[in-house]
């Protein structure tokens, strides 16, 4: 991909001053409880009722449908819609064999050809109607493994020989735990903090730029905000419609369809530290248009983020399947992503000061006079 | 009450009555695994053994951080012996950019640690780190390109959120400290689980949990010696330290099972059930247990009701290194599943049968 960095404001000293504005440890909490939330493509009720318990008393939650959630800010005529995901990738349970292990299929196309290989010989989650249930992927034994061995089962380790061991022997006994067709399979939400503030975890990505919403609507809720604004947390956001060309994801394509919004925030992650041309971890958000120049978006983007102090980084890359749907003129959009090390592993790694100034920045878009 | 449920019920009061007290070593086990030895850095797990020994027990412990203990005279001599080390790395270097790279080895796949966290266990206390994954994971290869360079611990490097070499010394962080991956524990139900090192921290919990239900009176005339030896992992050295003073008629090494009860294994051997109980391993890649010492054992444990199977399977154990001095090896196990990796399974009825195997053999071994 031609990613291409154009420009980084960055404002390092302004940054103690947004960890205090954005509530840094509210943002930290809720992170926290979102990310021990398993949330795949097509199982986002989870993580959706966990948002619902989060935001402030009083706020009404639109129910958006597949299992998307939306809350309406008031304020001038508009729609102005943020749009965030609520759904990551992961795996599910295909079937259950006579022996009672697990197996595996995903419910939408991997991120990339690794993704899969990443659950060797890993405990994974199955979270089911009757809760969690716990297992672990199987890997052969290092003193039986020859050559041939790990050719096929380690180094070409795939979906077709990977079973999940559930502690059960016969297919009766999984069920009596509970498992059905088709429980997302994910890892558990261990969380590692690393040195430098960043917070390293499956999935945390998508949860931490979820949190970033919450923290938006906290602050804003009861206020007037610039434009009427919608801020969705969109389900199905990794499945892509069907037809020919470039896909647009479901849950971005029935959002348009269903606010039919002048001005789309498409608010993701993306990834990072990989070197030249791509965003810099600890750089802050990344402003990523389809076409390079001035738009009235970014132009308010630039602006909030030096208002607030806060780094913006920014990239022209090609449409994703994300903001594909928005882009019918004369509706405008941008991504503001949050960079992402090591993006759809079993440890994405988040720079905090890059979420705060996020949530910073899209606060002080949201505000009266923000968006100008 | 059912027939079945009765013959458990004195199977339990038979095993109690020979072993004493309740059996801990599942707790112990739970704690056990978290306490990190790499091989060759076993300090932190010998004092914790140390710490967990009877009162008044003279123990005693080497240069190496093989820890013993011994009780009673007379013959035979008995030893039971388990490995207190666990896989790992060590840091070889840290990169100007403040990665950490560790020397080859580990004895763990590594792409099971690929983007996966571990913990660097520097002087002024642990380090969390992540493993980063190969470069290009997430991009397409082209047909014609040279084929991936293998994800080896030569090759990987460990992410630490620091950005220069000065940063990770900073953290306290220097050559030579231990790596180990970060140790979570999955609980298919209770008494049944799977975390790193079990290998071999259930042989060290059975030992203990044995050493703490020891009866003085059970060692009649025998001399017992139990022994946490070092560095099985990489060469069976703490184990050849200790048969320089150790000379046992008979050495039980207390170690893993590699089991082939796992969907991926061939079930053509070493297919010992998680669950059915302890494990006599009659011939594994260093012993060849004779077979009258294979009967004396299951008639042992047929008389106090412990489940036991007897199988083979490969690996080595430490017992081995006594064969030439004389001893005769007879290594006990639990069936264990993944042998060598992060999902180390094992079930507490297979931990407490062996236990309990281990306190009988002291009893009724002539």
């Amino acid at each position: 991909m031609a990613h291409r960095i154009i420009r980084t404001l960055g404002l390092a000293a302004g940054l103690a001053v947004i960890v205090a504005a954005a509530g840094g440890a509210d943002l930290k909490s809720v992170a926290k409880e979102l990310f021990a939330v398993p949330s795949t493509t097509g199982n986002e009720e989870m993580l959706a009722a966990k948002i619902r318990g989060l935001l402030p008393k009083g706020v009404a939650v639109e129910e958006a449908g597949l299992g998307t959630i939306a809350v309406k800010l008031g304020g001038a005529p508009g729609p102005t819609l943020i749009l965030a995901a609520l759904d990551g990738y992961g795996h599910m349970v295909s079937g259950i064999t006579p022996e009672g292990t697990l197996t595996l299929d995903r419910p939408v196309p991997p991120p990339h050809a690794r993704f899969d290989a990443f659950l060797l010989g890993q405990p994974v989650i199955i979270s089911t109607a009757k809760g969690p249930v716990q297992g672990v992927v199987s890997q052969p034994a290092m003193h039986l493994l020859t050559p041939e061995r790990r050719k096929t089962q380690v180094e070409g380790f795939s979906l077709d020989i990977a079973d999940v061991d559930i502690g059960a022997r016969s297919e009766k006994d999984a069920r009596a735990k509970g498992i059905e067709l088709l429980d997302p399979v994910t890892y558990p939400a261990v969380l590692t903090e690393l040195a430098g503030d960043q917070w390293a975890g499956p999935s945390l990505g998508v949860k931490a730029v979820a949190a970033c919403l919450v923290s938006a609507v906290e602050a804003l809720a009861g206020k007037t905000v610039g434009e009427e604004t919608v801020i969705a947390w969109s389900a199905q956001t990794k499945s892509a419609a069907r037809g020919r060309g470039v896909r647009p994801a479901i849950g971005s394509a029935r959002a348009r369809s269903r606010w039919q919004p002048k001005r789309a925030i498409v608010v993701d992650v993306i990834a990072a530290g990989k070197g030249d041309g791509f965003p810099f971890p600890g750089g802050g958000p990344v402003l990523v248009q389809f076409k390079s120049g001035p738009s009235d978006l970014r132009q308010a983007f630039e602006t909030a983020a030096a208002e607030s102090g806060a780094p913006l980084q920014f990239l022209t890359a090609p449409d994703t399947p994300l903001s594909l749907p928005f882009e019918v003129p004369p509706a405008e959009v941008v991504t503001l992503a949050l960079p992402v090390r090591f993006l759809n592993t079993p440890s994405e790694i988040v720079a905090l000061k890059d979420l705060q100034a996020l949530c910073e920045i899209l606060q002080h878009f949201l505000q009266p006079g923000g968006a100008k | 009450m059912t027939k079945r449920t009765g013959i458990g019920v004195l199977a339990l009061l038979v095993s109690v009555s020979a072993a004493g007290a309740q059996s801990k070593a599942w707790d112990i086990l739970r704690e056990i695994v978290l306490v990190p030895g790499v091989s060759g850095h076993e300090g932190p797990v010998s004092y914790f053994i140390q710490g967990r020994l009877p009162a008044g027990l003279k123990a005693e412990h080497d240069g190496m951080n093989n820890v013993w203990f011994t009780v009673g005279a007379g013959h035979p001599h008995i030893l039971f012996v388990a490995h207190s080390d666990e896989l790992g790395w060590v840091v070889d270097k840290i990169t100007p950019e403040g990665r950490v790279r560790v020397k080859p080895g580990g004895g763990i796949l590594p792409q099971t640690v690929e983007a996966r966290p571990v913990l660097i266990h520097a002087g002024r206390g642990d380090v969390p780190g992540i493993v980063s994954p190969r470069p290009g994971y997430d991009e397409r290869r082209s047909e014609d390109e040279a084929p991936e360079t293998p994800f080896t611990a030569e090759s990987f490097d460990i992410y630490l959120g620091v950005a220069t070499e000065a940063e990770a010394r900073a953290l306290g962080i220097a050559e030579g400290d231990t790596v180990t991956a970060k140790k979570t524990i999955t609980d298919f139900a209770p008494g049944l689980m799977a975390t790193r090192a079990v290998d071999d921290r259930a042989g060290c919990a059975a030992l203990l949990d044995a050493a703490l239900r020891l009866k003085p009176e059970t060692v009649k005339g025998r001399t017992i010696t139990f022994a946490w030896d070092v560095q099985e992992e990489t060469g069976l050295f703490g184990a050849a330290e200790l048969a320089k003073t150790l000379k046992p008629d008979y050495v039980f090494a207390i170690d893993t099972f590699v089991s082939t009860d796992s969907p991926l294994e061939s079930k053509r051997f070493g297919f010992l059930p998680v669950g059915k109980g302890a494990v006599v391993r009659a011939i594994d890649s260093s012993n060849i247990t004779p077979k009258p010492e294979i009967l004396k054992v299951l008639a042992i444990a047929k008389k106090r009701l412990i489940p036991v199977q007897v199988g083979n399977s490969r690996g080595g154990n430490d017992g081995s290194v006594f064969l030439v001095g004389g001893a005769i090896d007879i290594p006990l196990s639990w069936p264990g599943s993944y042998a060598h990796s992060l999902i180390e399974k094992i079930d507490r009825g297979d931990l407490e049968a062996l236990t309990n195997l281990i306190l009988a053999i002291i009893s009724d071994w002539k």
